[in-house]
């Protein structure tokens, strides 16, 4: 084994990425508060019946949603489909709690759909009539309209790569088109599908401003009471344990998706790209209402919501120092992404030069990062400080490093860094395995030192790959709640802290302008990188 | 030290622990000589080019280039400081860049050293790529990536040029064509080369020189002619497919017996003990057609190759028999039919085991 600086970075990032998962294992056997036992005779049953509830659901309307959606416009030609086939992506730009507030804003009690029926019907007593999209439904409704696009993403590049001769065997069997699609097509596309589910399936484990803002009590909100309201880091940690079991099975079983997910996108021999079908009279009108339906529900209702609030309450702009939350959320996508590819690209870069298999292993584990929680991320990376700094550095006479870390700009970039290090690591390991490695060793043999190979090959040939890595990142790490929320410095608020702040204080009124913002820049960076998101250029 | 210009001695070529061809030797002797290196696939043969190249280390041995040791258990030059240029069989061009400038990078290497002058336009012209400069690896196919590839090693003008089956992805009609080209090429920049094969005609053409590896071992490094005609083991006869071993007695000092062919007469390249059991290398040109002759046997199979028939005939001990005709002979033979062997046979160089 060789033992060079190459292996040494990589080993290290890999074990900073691993802290958190160690901390939750390690914790669990420590001795907790009353509040434990207090728990797991009453609450502990509901967090779990709660979580799974809100899980099984949104699984199944993501899959309806995404899978109805993708295979519409990967299949037939109406109007607005190839609008649809990006604008279906914008979704993302919206996350869970934001659309959380914009439910609740249009359906509450003298809502926006009370003064919308005021104004064309006149006065009455409205509220009655309109339906309450709240708790556990509204909590469903608003997780699955934001993360259906994972399905959809996923779903749809399966679907494209669905060759023609398929559905022609398909027609020639004597299918019809509804046979074609539940024989043919969805079973050919489930690896790819499940893979997206197992995404959306983590995404709902982990999400905490919605089901916070509806008042359910999961196990991720759990675990943040627990820390919050009873000081207990044992007790979170324990529930903590529970839920990254749970998230590991479903962490690997979107891998074993993914992997088998491969081999319909490798349909080089015999592919031949399909025709779309194209729609007309009644068909047309109906694959269109119900895209519309879809983007309009999941990306124009909580956009003209938060933007109807935006205009109607003004002063909000100004109160809330909008241009101070811009700046200091792009400060923090800034620095993290520029953390986040140096590292990882001396991760694979070591990767690749040493191919050394203890650390493929080692990178391997340190990508399960994005499957942990972010609550749980930001309190076992508490935990760990805490630990450190009492057994380790106050034993040998330093002073407290807490200060540090926890509340400072460095420690979230931290845990952001091991939240989204997959993210970035997986992104230019995609981009490194376009590139046979005997590139590399034409170019020593052209002369080229490891540093100007780096330098004149690499660079050049990931520069598309890193440019969406850091749009990636940047989406991610703006809409990101739990973790900014915990370990902000004091006085550092993002778009997305202040919408929550707000919203929890019931001014749903004032988190209408960071979130409309949060929407906006999200939807900017989707629109830069919807060319890579669909694989438009494979098309 | 020795004066030959490249030059491999005792060395285990491996890939990580695992070794691949064991105790090899061999040396080129002067510059611009071109060598080619024999095998079934899988045998190790890239990774002997691979270790020459400074990508793969070596624990024995030693390999040296102009007198100056490259690997060695102690020694390892970077690859990039070897000045040895290796044209990979997959492709293995920059991606991101256009055939031309891929092959321009090749160029920047040896700016300064003009004496061997291999220029662009002659490359181009010579692997017939001219029409594909423009495009990107992507955009062309596996036979053109190969050529391009080539292209770009050939203008590095090494000390020493490894080509790793550098034919194997061009087209059959175009393949003898290149074959010159590249043999006039490299002789005229007299830019010494190794060339790694599994096609046996290619490498009697391109190389003064053939090594042939088999069950991890070079067996035989020779010129080709002593290769196909004299090689000196069996696990090399069966390799070349070019000939059966037949059993046989050694009756004199010039002469065997063989209980379907009768007497057999010419000159031992190895010598054996009269009396003694060997086992006969027949190749198909070592016997003559002849109508007239009483020594008949069946026809089971014909071969048409062009050229020349080769016709497979079964003997009575049921030995199948490989014989070379030209294709232009007066008459052919149907299978089942008898096929006459010229007698008294005789065979100029007489192959034994």
């Amino acid at each position: 084994m060789k033992f060079n600086s190459w292996f040494v970075s990589s080993f290290l990032i890999s074990l900073i990425v691993l802290i958190p998962v160690i901390t939750v294992f390690a914790s669990f056997f420590e001795a907790t508060s009353n509040y434990y036992e207090i728990l797991k005779n009453t609450f502990l049953i509901e967090y779990i019946f709660n979580s799974l509830t809100l899980l099984l659901s949104v699984l199944l309307l993501t899959f309806m949603i995404g899978t109805g959606t993708a295979y519409l416009v990967s299949f037939y030609e109406f109007p607005g489909s190839n609008f649809f086939k990006w604008a279906l992506i914008l979704s993302f730009a919206v996350p869970p709690y934001i659309y959380a507030y914009s439910l609740t804003a249009f359906f509450e009690n003298y809502g926006t759909a009370f003064t919308i029926l005021k104004n064309l019907f006149g006065e009455a007593n409205y509220n009655k009539n309109i339906p309450k999209f709240d708790g556990m439904f509204g909590a469903i409704l608003s997780i699955s309209f934001s993360l259906y696009a994972y399905v959809y993403i996923l779903a749809r590049a399966s679907f494209l790569y669905q060759s023609q001769n398929l559905i022609d065997l398909g027609k020639n069997l004597g299918f019809s088109r509804f046979k074609s699609f539940f024989k043919v097509i969805l079973p050919a596309a489930r690896p790819a599908i499940v893979a997206g589910l197992s995404l959306v399936a983590m995404e709902t484990l982990a999400e905490f401003g919605a089901v916070d803002f509806f008042s359910i009590n999961t196990l991720t909100t759990g675990i943040y009471n627990s820390w919050i309201y009873f000081d207990d880091l044992a007790f979170a940690n324990r529930i903590s344990f529970f839920l990254l079991l749970f998230i590991f099975s479903l962490f690997i079983l979107e891998n074993l998706s993914r992997r088998r997910a491969k081999y319909h996108f490798n349909s080089k021999g015999g592919f031949k790209q399909k025709e779309k079908i194209k729609l007309f009279g009644i068909e047309a009108y109906l694959a269109f209402g119900f895209c519309f339906f879809i983007f309009f529900v999941s990306f124009l209702f909580p956009l003209s919501q938060m933007l109807y609030w935006t205009i109607k309450f003004p002063e909000n702009l100004f109160d809330l120092k909008i241009t101070n939350l811009i700046l200091n959320t792009l400060y923090l996508v800034l620095l993290s992404s520029l953390v986040l590819i140096i590292f990882s690209l001396i991760s694979n870069y070591g990767n690749r030069v040493s191919n050394n298999k203890t650390l493929n292993f080692l990178s391997t584990l340190s990508i399960s990062g994005y499957a942990i929680p972010g609550v749980i991320l930001a309190i076992a990376f508490i935990t760990f400080i805490a630990w450190f700094d009492d057994s380790i550095i106050k034993s040998f006479g330093f002073s407290s490093i807490k200060k540090i870390f926890i509340g400072s700009v460095f420690g979230l970039v931290l845990v952001y860094f091991i939240r989204f290090y997959s993210l970035a690591f997986n992104g230019i390991k995609s981009g490194y395995e376009k590139m046979n490695i005997s590139v590399d060793e034409s170019a020593y043999l052209l002369g080229y030192s490891k540093r100007k190979t780096f330098t004149n090959i690499h660079l050049p040939f990931l520069r598309n790959s890193l440019l969406f890595i850091i749009i990636l990142i940047s989406l991610e790490i703006i809409r990101e709640l739990p973790i900014t929320l915990i370990l902000r410095p004091f006085n550092f608020e993002t778009l997305a802290t202040t919408a929550y702040i707000s919203a929890s204080e019931d001014l749903l009124e004032a988190a209408a302008v960071p979130s409309l913002f949060l929407i906006l820049i999200a939807s900017l960076f989707i629109i830069v990188t919807s060319k890579y998101i669909l694989r438009e250029n494979h098309e | 030290m020795s004066n030959n210009f490249f030059e491999i001695k005792n060395v285990d070529f491996k890939i990580g622990n695992k070794v691949k061809v064991k105790n090899v030797s061999f040396s080129i002797e002067n510059e611009g000589d071109i060598i080619c290196l024999l095998g079934p696939s899988g045998i190790g043969k890239t990774t002997i080019l691979r270790t020459i190249a400074g990508l793969e280390n070596i624990n024995k041995g030693s390999i040296a280039l102009k007198g100056k040791t490259l690997s060695s258990e102690k020694i390892n030059i970077e690859p990039e400081n070897r000045n040895i240029s290796l044209a990979f069989q997959e492709n293995s061009l920059f991606p991101h860049y256009s055939i031309k400038k891929n092959i321009l990078l090749g160029a920047e290497r040896n700016e300064i050293k003009k004496s061997k002058s291999i220029n662009f336009e002659e490359l181009i012209d010579l692997l017939d790529i001219s029409q594909i400069l423009d495009k990107f690896p992507h955009e062309i196919s596996a036979g053109e990536a190969q050529r391009a590839s080539l292209a770009r090693s050939l203008i590095t003008q090494p000390d020493l040029l490894l080509l790793d089956e550098p034919l194997s992805n061009v087209d059959q009609s175009f393949k003898e064509e290149i074959q010159e080209k590249l043999k006039k090429v490299l002789k005229n920049s007299k830019t010494t080369t190794i060339i790694v094969t599994h096609d046996s005609y290619e490498a009697f053409y391109l190389g003064s020189k053939c090594g042939i590896i088999l069950n991890q071992e070079l067996k035989q490094f020779d010129d080709p002619y002593n290769v196909y005609h004299l090689p000196n083991s069996e696990e090399v006869v069966n390799f070349l497919n070019r000939g059966i071993l037949i059993p046989a007695e050694v009756t004199s000092p010039k002469s065997l017996e063989n209980k379907d062919l009768g007497t057999i007469t010419g000159n031992f390249v190895k010598p054996f003990p009269i009396g003694s059991n060997v086992k006969l290398l027949i190749q198909p040109e070592d016997l003559h057609h002849d109508d007239g002759s009483n020594l008949k046997f069946e026809v089971i199979d014909r071969k048409f190759r062009g050229t020349n028939f080769i016709y497979t005939l079964k003997t009575p001990t049921n030995t199948l028999i490989p014989v070379f005709v030209h294709s232009h002979h007066i008459h052919q033979h149907e299978v089942d039919e008898k096929f006459g062997i010229k007698r008294p046979i005789h065979i100029d160089h007489i192959v034994c085991f």
